[in-house]
Parts: structure tokens; sequence; C-alpha cells
């Protein structure tokens, strides 16, 4: 491929490719995001294409495969334009048919449409579908609009279009003026502004700068970093450049998980082709800006995606915090100003550049501005990656865009990531925004939603993300280490129905205590679950230790099995599939479990096929 | 010519070389902090947490440890506030009821008002507090120690497991260690824990002067830094 070496070149490599494009009647975007290919998305791929050259339509027909669509349980999806006709479900199988139907016969494939779960009515477009109809995907559309191991495409799309702005006549503090009206507030978790970030890492003295994107994504079930860096590394690059003019870096470094490997082979080719078109390198477009970015496998432990620890581990040191006292923007990696962008926040950037901070600022709340990429899970019926406004309610994100309930009626959800906190039902008005998830005692967080019904036991919420936290603190401070131990112990014993009154109290203190005191903000948010639970749901803590009940018979300890007798065919199924043999019973009468030898396994609630196994 | 500046601490005007912890500026005056993990004259780690204060900026008070905050024209610290015992309290309680079996750490406890234990005792070898570490890698330059694994499964450790070639067996590390000291009562056994509390009566006199140092004696035991500077003498 030539250089690129000004910005009419780009323009018209641009064109060309644009023109290119044009010569195609049909294209078929396939997913091939991490979570299609978990349902073979890839044979798929190959099928389909096999099928194109096949019937000599390599001319016609445009075959991409995509990053993530985010609605990763109808996966593999397939989308037809013209037409954006959506199938899910899509097996290797089906690529014929598609082919001959759809694309030579213009045909749309019933069986392969989607059918919502309320109507039970197919849907044709993805526009269509109630899970798509109430998002906004600034970030997560373009993800269906490039190949993400083409730079072509991205360019195609008006990619790099706002660095060559930025270098054209944008001065640096032009930039973070802009990122600042903009109103961005980091993605990562923390939400702190973006621009006054970069504001006070352009003032900071010295001449060797850094900037540096966190794709660590260490919080059990968030995966909006991945789906980004792996279907639009692109674009993340293309906001790096922008933020490294920003503030004068001239290196950078994509801080990746180890357990992405699509998300690193696609950044790292992204930087491959970037470079061999001289985005990337001395003199970028003709000016004076160079600038180069390096890839770097994260250590796999969720602390490492703290900034300190981060660039400790980016040294070559244990990726442990230190105390922040001199900020990174000033003190950073290699003691040098450094700039640490979350994967979100730098996908932003260029089209803060590109449209304007007032067409940013449109979107979202007073204080919270445009959209967030969510990762919505739990007890709804549509999961995967969403993106609204910020300032959408939670009601709207549970029941428009999840669904509503699968079974069971709702009654918390826990957004945040493991940090973050528990809000009941009734707090389901409150908008996703930092500010007011904050007050209410839970947060935005890197975007983890999680739906709770009735048959989750909210202490045991808390003691599964202390336990997640308890593995995950680096061990360095006191209040961490210590501290979430014993919140850890207090709280087990209150599911094993040991706990006393008193330890209601300790417990709160102690989390106070941990949330003011500890180094990083693992340990300082550490005692979110806690916190949160006690605050709203006091009266399951509350039957947990004055009557040993766990309301939601979850914790194994406080539950008896128990046989509706009204129920009970006796049909003996129970009786045979208990390993313990706790159940007796003559066939046709209702059976009975011996509470002495019940182990609580249970098997027989998930064999019983007329729900007369009571959990109580 | 060395640059000093000028901060408040709990009222009092102190002059620091720049570059100095605020914790240091205060010891240096007398000002009472007590703190674990800090070994003098090498860069501090902030792990413990005992050394707390109130750093007021505009009017809000923020909490963080005295030992990495460096000193800074007109800096207004709090290093004696209720909340900041409250914490530090809670913060000694925690180690103490890990280690009942040092000395010096039931002194460090003494001194941050632990009168009781709410959690169950356990009896641990090691605290970790880091001195060792610390003193082995910053003041030697040896690393023939450091700190492996993360959670509740870290802990220090040789390289490898297997005694360091760069060990020079100065014993540093067993002298800045808080566990070598044993409670003058002896050994307590499993189950028998308790606050040791016979030196509660020394510190009467600080009570009613708090936030300065009256050299209490329990500051020998969990290794102030004063006695350590060899300020005494
Ligand atoms: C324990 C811990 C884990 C974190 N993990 C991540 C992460 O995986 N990705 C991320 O972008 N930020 C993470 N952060 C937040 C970062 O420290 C940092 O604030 C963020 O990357 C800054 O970027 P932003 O301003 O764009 O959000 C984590 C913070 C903590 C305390
Ligand atoms: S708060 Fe937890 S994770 Fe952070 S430094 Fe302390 S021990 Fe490590
Ligand atoms: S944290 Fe300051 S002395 Fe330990």
């Amino acid at each position: 491929m030539r250089k690129i070496n000004t910005i009419s070149d780009l323009e018209a490599l641009r064109e060309e490719l644009q023109n290119f494009r044009k010569n195609f009647d049909t294209t078929l975007v396939l997913c091939g995001g991490t979570g299609c290919q978990a349902s073979r998305s890839r044979e798929l791929i190959n099928r389909v294409k096999g099928e194109v050259t096949k019937q000599g339509l390599e001319k016609k027909v445009l075959v991409r495969a995509t990053g993530c669509h985010g609605f990763c349980e109808q996966g593999p999806i397939v989308v037809v334009e013209p037409g954006n006709i959506f199938y899910c479900h899509v097996m290797p199988d089906d690529a014929q048919e598609i082919i001959a139907e759809t694309v030579c016969n213009g045909e749309v494939i019933e069986r392969l449409l989607y059918t919502d779960p309320v109507t039970g009515k197919t849907i044709q477009t993805e526009s269509e579908i109630p899970f798509y109809r109430s998002q906004d995907r600034q970030l997560l559309a373009q993800n269906r609009q490039v190949d993400p191991c083409s730079i072509e495409d991205y360019i195609a799309i008006g990619g790099y279009s706002a660095i060559s702005k930025t270098l054209a006549g944008m001065a640096p503090e032009a930039i973070i003026e802009e990122v600042k009206t903009a109103g961005l507030r980091g993605r990562g978790g923390g939400g702190f502004p973006t621009g006054r970030k970069w504001a006070e890492c352009l003032e900071a003295p010295g001449d060797e700068k850094y900037v540096i994107c966190n794709a660590d994504e260490g919080d059990p079930g968030a995966y909006m970093d991945r789906s980004v860096l792996e279907g639009n590394p692109h674009l993340v690059l293309e906001g790096m450049m922008i933020g490294a003019w920003a503030v004068a870096a001239q290196q950078g470094y994509v801080y990746v998980r180890n357990e992405y490997p699509l998300a690193v082979e696609h950044i790292r080719v992204a930087v491959q082709q970037a470079r061999e078109l001289g985005l990337l390198g001395e003199n970028i477009l003709g000016t004076s800006f160079s600038f180069d970015v390096e890839i770097a496998r994260g250590g796999g432990a969720f602390v490492c995606g703290e900034s300190t620890a981060l660039m400790a581990s980016l040294e070559g040191k244990v990726g442990e915090p230190r105390p922040k006292d001199i900020h990174t923007v000033v003190d950073g990696l290699w003691h040098k100003p450094t700039v640490l962008n979350n994967v979100e926040t730098w996908a932003n950037i260029p089209s803060i550049v590109l449209n304007g901070s007032k067409w940013f600022a449109s979107k979202g709340s007073k204080n919270s501005k445009g959209t967030k990429i969510l990762a919505l899970t739990g007890r709804i019926k549509n999961t995967g990656l969403v993106e609204v406004p910020m300032g959408t309610s939670l009601q709207t994100v549970i029941f428009d865009v999840g669904g509503g309930p699968t079974g069971k009626s709702i009654r918390a959800v826990q957004t945040g990531g493991p940090s973050g906190g528990c809000l009941p039902i009734d707090k389901f008005y409150l908008p996703l925004e930092f500010d007011a998830l904050a007050e209410a005692g839970s947060m935005i967080g890197s975007g983890g939603i999680v739906v709770m019904d009735e048959e989750t036991c909210m202490v045991d919420v808390a003691k599964y993300f202390l336990a997640f936290l308890q593995d995950e603190s680096c061990g360095k401070c006191v209040p961490c280490r210590l501290g979430i131990d014993r919140m850890l112990e207090i709280i087990t014993d209150i599911t094993e129905g040991l706990g006393t009154p008193e330890q209601i109290d300790l417990l709160e203190d102690l989390a106070n205590t941990v949330s003011e005191t500890a180094l990083c903000a693992l340990g300082k948010t550490a005692a979110n679950p806690v916190l949160s639970t006690l605050r709203y749901f006091p009266d399951e803590y509350d039957a947990h230790i004055s009557q040993k009940k766990c309301p939601a018979g979850v914790c194994q300890a406080l539950v008896t099995y128990s046989i509706d007798p009204e129920i009970c065919t006796g049909c003996g199924i129970c009786k045979r599939e208990c390993p313990h043999e706790a159940i007796s019973g003559k066939k046709k009468q209702p059976h009975k479990i011996d509470p002495q030898l019940c182990q609580k396994c249970g098997i027989c609630k998930s064999e019983c096929n007329f729900e007369a196994i009571q959990v109580k | 010519m060395i640059q000093r500046v000028a901060i408040k601490i709990d009222g009092m005007i102190i002059r620091a070389p720049k570059g100095t912890s605020v914790l240091d500026a205060a010891l240096d005056y007398g000002i009472c902090i007590p703190h674990l993990c800090r070994v003098p004259y090498l860069s501090d780690i902030g792990a413990c947490r005992l050394c707390i204060v109130e750093h007021v900026v505009n009017g809000r008070s923020k909490i963080t440890t005295s030992c990495t905050l460096l000193v800074k024209e007109d800096m207004v610290i709090l290093s004696n506030t209720e909340e900041v015992r409250k914490l530090r309290r809670n913060i000694a309680e925690l180690i103490v009821a890990e280690a009942p079996n040092s000395r010096a750490i039931q002194d460090v406890a003494l001194r941050c008002g632990v009168k009781e234990v709410r959690y169950p005792f356990r009896n641990s070898d090691c605290i970790l507090c880091g001195r060792c570490v610390s003193v082995c890698t910053g003041r030697f330059g040896v690393k023939a120690i450091g700190f492996v694994g993360r959670g509740n499964e870290r802990r220090v450790e040789t390289p490898f497991n297997m005694r360091s070639e760069l060990c020079r067996d100065c014993g540093a590390c067993i002298d800045v260690c808080p566990m070598a000291v044993v409670p003058c009562g002896g050994p307590m056994k499993t189950g028998e824990e308790r606050l040791c509390g016979n030196c509660e009566p020394k510190m009467a006199f600080a009570e009613q002067t708090p936030g300065f140092c009256v050299w209490c004696d329990l500051g020998e035991g969990f290794q102030c830094e004063r006695y350590a500077m060899g300020l005494r003498k």
C-alpha cells in the first residue's frame, strides 16, 4: 500500500475506496466478534465466502466480517444490506440458502428472523427489534460498518478525518477546549473529566509524555471495551492520536488484557496498517506531529486496570497501585506526564472533533454527556451490549431494552461491576449517570448491569462480590486486605445463620473505614456492595440474623427442602435421583424429605416435573 | 541552600525542607502520628495506613497518609481529629486482631486507642507491613526478599523460595520486624489471645496531650521513627 503523505493523499484514497464500494449490490455483514465466534461464526463466514465465490458473485456481493453487534445471545448474526434484513442464530448450513434466496432472489427467510419474545411475531430489520429500538448506538453501530482488520473500511466510512482536521488547524489548546466543553468524562469508572486531565498533562513540565489506552477490563461479565477494541480498533487509535497531539505525547501504549486474543490481534493489525500508511510514525500527514503506539499485554489481574498499577506493570514491575499524592498526569509512566484513558473514552474523541462539542453535549444529562456502553445481563429477556445516552433511566434499560423479567419478578439491579452497588426496584427511576448513581450508593463504573429477581439473595450477592474483591485485592494495604477479609468473614457468618445484630454495626463501621482509608480505588469502593445492600435491604439481613431465614432461598444453611403434598404426584423421580437417599414415599402417594439426611443439593428441585419441591 | 516551606499541622506552623513528607515534618516537631510500615530514610509505600491525617484543601478535607504526602507551602493538615482517630483505631484493630502475639503491634493498637477487638483473633506470623522488604530493597538494594501473590495469598518470600545468593545475612529485616518482639507476658496460646493492656497507664500522659510526642515508651515497642532515628540520645 502506498504511503499517505498529506491530507489530500488521504482524501484521494478515501474517494477511491468509496467508489470501489459503490460497485457492490449487496453487502453481507457477518458478526465475527468473540461472542459470535463461540457460536461458530468463523465457520459461517468461511461458508458464506465460499458460496459467494462458487456462485461467481465476488464482484457483486461484499462479505464483511465485523466486530460485535451487541446482541450476542442471538448470534451468529447476519445483516443483509440493502434492506437491513436481520438474521439471527445463523448456522453454517444456512449460508447457501441466504445467498440463493435473499441475495439472488430478494426473498426474506422467515425462519432466520428474530422473534419478539413478547408478541411472538417475527421482525425483519434491526431497527424494529425492541432491544435495538431504545438504544442510541453512536459507537457500537460503527462496528457494523467496518471489518476491524481493514483500514480501508475505516477510511471509507470517514475514518482518520478527525486527525486530519486536528492536524490541519486545531491547536492542542483548541482540542482540549473542545473536549472540555463536550463534557466528556472517563468511561473507565471514575468519570474524571477528560479535558481537564489532558489540560493538566499538557501543562505538566517535561518533553517526554505518554498516552495510554486502558483495555484491561477485568470486571467479571464486562466486555464493552473488548467489543470496541476488537470491532473498531482504528477508532481507538485515532482517538489516541488526537489525544497525543493535544498533550504533546510522542508515544502511546495500548494495555490490553491477555485474555482477549482477538482484541490483541486486531489492535496489533490496526497499528501495523496505520504504520504502513504513514498514519503512525514520523511526520504524520506531512506535519511536525510524530507518534507511535505499542501494544502491551496485561498481567491478568483485576487490579492491573488501576492507573498506577497499570503503569507499574507497563514498566515491567509488579502490578501494584502506589499512592497518588502526585497525579499521574504529572508523574506517570516512567515518572513522565501521562494521560491514561479508557477504550471507550478514546473512541468518543474522533466524533467530538468532527461533529463538535455541541453535538456531543446534546446527548446525555446535565453532568454526564454522550452515550455509554453497558453490558446488560441477569434475569431479563434480552442480554447483550447496549448503548444508551447517559441519563437514560434504569427502568428504560431494564424493561425496554432488556425486555423485562424472564420469570420471577425483578427486584434489584447491580450496577458498576464488582465494586458497584445494588439498587432496589423503587430506585429504577434513577438516570444512568455518574452523579445520580454515586449519590444512591452505587456507580456507573465501567457499565456492568446485572438484573436480579426474587430468587436472588442480596446478602449472597454482597458475599459474591466481596469474595471476588478479596481475591483481586493486591494485598498491599491493610484496610483493603484485612478489611475485605473481615467483611467477608462477617457476611459469611450471616449467610450461615451465625450472625448477630451487633455484627451489622461492625460491618458498617468497617465498611466505612475501608472506603475512607484504602490506598487505591479498589479498596475505596470495595465496601459498596456491602453498604448498598445494607442500605436498601436491611430486612433481608435481619431475616438472616434474627429469623435465621433466607427469604430468597439461596443461602444453603438457612433453607429447608420440603415437598408440597398437594402438588406431589408420587412419581418417584426425586426419590430415585436423590444422591443422599433422603426422600421416601410410596408410588402415587406424596413423598417426603428427611431433613436429617437432606444435603440441600437441589437435585430434586431440578428433577421434579411438577414444581412440588419447596425451598424455604 | 535547602528550600523550606511552611505548613500548618493542627494549627501549629512548621517549617520543613522541600521534599520531606508530612509525617517526617510532624515527627521532627514532636507531633505524634502513629505509623508502622514507614522505615526512616526509605521511600514510603503507604501500606499500613495508620499515619492517616486530614489534608484540608479549599475548605474540604481529605483523608490521606502523611508518609506519602509531601509538604507544600501553606498546606493545612489535621492529624488528630475525631474522624482520624476513629479510622486509625479501626485500622489498628484490624492489625492487632491478626497479630496479638507481637508486643510492637499491641503497642500500636494501644497508642491508637484500641480498647476492644471485635473480630476473632488470628495468630499470624507476618502482618505484611513490608518493613523487611523496604529495608532489604530500599536501604541495601539487595532484593533478597520480596512480596509474592496477591490478596489473601500475599506473603514475603525469597526468590523461588530458596535462600537468595544476594542475602548478606545482615539481619536488618529481623531488626525492623514488629513480629520479632514477644509480648511481656510471653506468647499467648491459641484461643487465649487478648489485648494485653499492661501498658495502658503509660498512655495516661499521652492522652492529656494528644498528638504530641511524650516519648511514650510504646513508641520503642512499635518502632516509632523517632526512636529508630535515635533522636532520644
Ligand atoms: C481496581 C481497578 C480496576 C480498574 N480497571 C479498569 C479497567 O479495566 N479499564 C479501565 O479503563 N479503567 C479501569 N480502572 C480505572 C482506571 O484506574 C482509570 O481511572 C481509568 O482507566 C482512567 O480512564 P478514564 O478517565 O478514561 O476513565 C480501574 C480502577 C481500579 C481501581
Ligand atoms: S486498596 Fe487494595 S488493591 Fe488498592 S493498594 Fe490497597 S490492597 Fe492493593
Ligand atoms: S502508611 Fe504511612 S506509615 Fe504506613
